[in-house]
Parts: C-alpha cells; sequence; structure tokens
C-alpha cells in the first residue's frame, strides 16, 4: 500500500506537476507569439485597421465561439486527460485528429481506461498526431498545390466524407466497449437534434457529454452497490 | 483583390509564422520526453511508449490528408504562410475562415470582393488571432482545475475515471454523429458504412490484435469510398 502511495508521489513530481507547469508556459506563450505576423503587417506594410475595426471584429468572432472557449476544454478534458488538453488547445483539430489518435494508441496498448498508464499513451500518441500534422500541413503549404494534381479526382471528393466516417466509426468502437452509454448518448443526440432542435448548438457538446457522464456515474454507483 | 495576396505571401510571413509553429512541435517534443522518463513508473516499456506514438502518427494520417486538401482552398484566400500557422495552431480551417469573415465585415467590407485589400486583410487577421488566444487562455490559465476537478467527481477510483472517459467520447461523437445522420446522404452512408465496418474489424481484431492498430484507418476509408460511390 504505501509502495503504490509513493509510486504516485513519485508520478506526480515525475510527470504531473512538470506538465503543467510546460502546458501554461507554452500556452501562455503562444498568445503573443502568434501576434507576430500581424504586427508585421503593420510595420512592414502599414497595415493596421482602426482599433475600433479590430474591437469589432474581436466582439464578432467572441459572439460566435466566445462560449466555445470554455465549453470545449471543458467538455474533452475527461477524454483527452490533463496532459492531452494542453496539447490539443495549442495545436487544434481537435475532434477530428487528437481524440481519434489518443482512441487509438490506447486502444492499441490495451491500457486500463482512467489509469496513469493510460493518461501517458493518450500524450505519447497525441503527440505522435501532432507531428504528423505538421508535417503534413508544412508540406500542404509549400506544395500543396503541385501535389493535389497527382490524386485522382475520386480521391479528393472522399475526403468529403471524412468527418461522418471517422466520427461514426470511433462511436462504434466505444459503443462496443460500453453498449449502455451509447445508446444514451445517441438517444440524446438524435431527440435533441433531431426533435428538440432548438437549442443552441454550443450548448448541445456539454449536454451530450455531462448527461452521458451523468448517466455512466449512476448506474456505476448503483453496479456497486448491487 | 491580387494586391492584398501578394501581401498575404510576402516570404517573410513564412518567418514571423515560424516561432509560433515551432511551439507546437517543442511542446509536443517535451511532453513525450516527459511521458518517456515517467514509463516506468506505470510499468509502460520503451517499446510500447513508441507503440504508442506511432499509432497517434499513423491514424492522425487521414484527417491531416483532409486538412491538406481543405488548406488549398484556404491559401487562395488567405496566403500560404498564414494559412500554414493557423492550420499548425488552435482552430481548424471553419473556425478561421468564419474570424477572416467577421474581421472584414467589422471593415464593413465583404470577404472575398473587390474591396477587400490590404488593411481588411489585417483585420481579418487579427481577428483570427484574437479568436485562438480565447483557447489559449482558457486552457493555460485553468487545465490543471480541471484536472482537479474531475479527481473529486471520480473520488480515486480509477474504474470510474475510465467509464466517465467513455461516455464522455460517446457523448461528443454521438453529437458529431447525430448532425451527420440527419444530413442524410452521402455524410449518412459515410457514417454508417465506417461504423458497421468498425464493428467487423473489433470482431477481427480481438483474435488478431495487430491490426488494432489500422481499425480507424481501414473503417475510416470504407466509409469515404462507399459514401463517393453512392453520391
Amino acid at each position: 500500500m504505501d509502495n503504490t502511495k509513493n509510486n504516485d508521489i513519485a508520478y506526480e513530481n515525475a510527470f504531473t506537476k512538470p506538465i503543467i507547469r510546460a502546458g501554461r508556459y507554452t500556452l501562455l506563450l503562444a498568445i503573443p507569439l502568434s501576434f507576430l505576423p500581424v504586427i508585421y503587417l503593420w510595420l512592414a506594410h502599414g497595415a493596421i485597421p482602426p482599433l475600433g475595426a479590430i474591437l469589432t471584429g474581436w466582439f464578432l468572432i467572441v459572439s460566435v465561439y466566445g462560449s466555445w472557449y470554455i465549453v470545449e476544454p471543458v467538455s474533452y478534458f475527461p477524454i483527452l486527460g490533463m496532459p492531452g488538453t494542453y496539447m490539443s488547445f495549442l495545436s487544434g483539430n481537435i475532434a477530428n485528429m487528437r481524440v481519434p489518435c489518443a482512441a487509438v494508441a490506447q486502444e492499441v496498448l490495451q491500457v486500463e481506461p482512467g489509469s496513469k498508464k493510460a493518461e501517458l499513451v493518450a500524450t505519447i500518441g497525441i503527440a505522435g498526431s501532432i507531428i504528423t500534422n505538421l508535417i503534413v500541413v508544412t508540406i500542404a503549404a509549400v506544395a500543396g498545390n503541385a501535389i493535389i494534381g497527382v490524386f485522382p479526382e475520386v480521391v479528393v471528393d472522399a475526403f468529403d466524407f471524412v468527418l461522418p466516417a471517422i466520427f461514426g466509426a470511433l462511436f462504434v468502437m466505444f459503443s462496443i466497449k460500453y453498449p449502455k452509454y451509447g445508446v444514451f448518448a445517441i438517444s440524446v443526440g438524435l431527440i435533441i437534434l433531431g426533435v428538440i432542435r432548438v437549442i443552441p448548438i454550443w450548448l448541445v457538446i456539454p449536454i451530450c457529454v455531462f448527461s452521458t457522464i451523468g448517466f455512466a456515474v449512476k448506474t456505476h454507483k448503483k453496479e456497486k452497490t448491487d | 483583390m491580387s494586391d492584398y495576396l501578394e501581401v498575404a505571401n510576402d516570404p517573410m510571413l513564412w518567418i514571423m509564422a515560424l516561432p509560433a509553429v515551432v511551439m507546437v512541435g517543442l511542446q509536443a517534443i517535451i511532453f513525450t520526453k516527459r511521458a518517456f522518463k515517467a514509463s516506468q513508473l506505470v510499468s509502460l516499456t520503451r517499446k510500447e511508449a513508441m507503440h504508442a506514438f506511432r499509432a497517434g502518427a499513423i491514424s492522425a494520417i487521414g484527417p491531416a490528408v483532409a486538412v491538406f486538401i481543405v488548406m488549398l482552398g484556404m491559401m487562395s484566400v488567405i496566403g500560404a504562410p498564414l494559412t500554414w500557422l493557423r492550420l499548425s495552431f488552435i482552430g481548424a480551417a471553419p473556425t478561421e475562415l468564419v474570424a477572416a469573415q467577421m474581421g472584414a465585415e467589422a471593415l464593413g467590407i465583404e470577404f472575398g470582393s473587390p474591396e477587400y485589400g490590404v488593411t481588411a486583410f489585417a483585420t481579418s487577421f487579427w481577428t483570427m488571432t484574437l479568436n485562438g488566444i480565447g483557447w489559449l487562455l482558457f486552457c493555460g490559465l485553468f487545465t490543471h482545475k480541471l484536472e482537479s476537478a474531475r479527481n473529486k467527481i471520480a473520488g480515486g477510483d480509477t474504474v470510474l475515471m475510465g467509464k466517465i472517459g467513455g461516455a464522455a467520447m460517446l457523448g461528443v461523437m454521438a453529437y458529431l454523429t447525430t448532425g451527420h445522420l440527419l444530413a442524410g446522404g452521402g455524410r449518412l452512408i459515410a457514417a454508417v458504412v465506417a461504423g458497421l465496418t468498425m464493428a467487423v474489424l473489433v470482431k477481427i481484431s480481438d483474435s488478431v490484435p495487430a491490426l488494432k492498430e489500422y481499425n480507424l484507418g481501414l473503417a475510416m476509408v470504407a466509409g469515404m469510398f462507399v459514401a463517393v460511390m453512392f453520391v
């Protein structure tokens, strides 16, 4: 018993604490770095909008995405874990890339969900996906227009359907593990999006996530007492 | 219209975009190193850790190629260097294009119209940048708080923690899939075919574990191509 406790402390010191420090620094430092291009446009090309226009643009975009700044991290946290959240919200492409890659890495290594090992495996899997994305995006930026001609048209068209295919496949993969939660979650989704239809989208994600979590916690406690 | 594109493709902009892109890669490397160092504490072997990295890297290829295709359209409106920055970074193509649009609207100009010049382009980019910092700021400041909140809810019960993760995953995927199911047509076909393929692959990979790494990629390709055949 003492051993596991020592191990927990060692893990906290070797991983959790340094990750929080590094995650915080990298994200907060990325903020000034992301302003370099607009500052350059101003200094080198004199392209600076009036302050009023910058603030109006900011206001408009916050009115569209402002709630997502909080809703997404909170909703994805139970899937991505702490290190995964720091990485995913710096690198973007969360639902279509980070989440599937973390899931596949954990699946391949057969880790116990929710364990520390699962957390490390997700961290490493997400890192792998970030490196792939950086390579592909860099190739596309430099030589994309030359390369795209090589793909047959049907291949390019097929990529219109990449999102429904990934989401459908992941939904089934996890429904096989947790059939009850799967049925519950898809029913909630269908009722909200197909029947009720008036709930704003930014509220739909947390409703789907937290109602399913609530259902899981409830059934788990019931199973424990039975 | 073309004069702002000259500015947008200014070679110096690659250099200006570089530090933020490097930060993304650097963070991934720092986190991986930390995870490798901590691995013996949770009996994760080096070989397994390498395997996890490979699984993540391979599974990202399909989605990354999709980003590649979307990128080409985006490069034609905001230039190559800044597309490179925005798609290596927080955000995704649709988010960035909405931000570009909002920036133009803030100046009273239509995105892509002949009046859309260098200043309008700068406003678009200010809007994208300011939008991105919303997530960076929230996660930079509060991610560790989410960790303590989760630990409180699960109360140290790792089985429950795993179930919470599974339930959250199903909640998100149910929401994302439902949108495509209700859209019908190719999107419905892609989601259903990929889901059925996954069900078959999960059964097969119970006896052929080496297949697991490719399940998602294979299901994705099946869904995409069946959908494109029918549409």
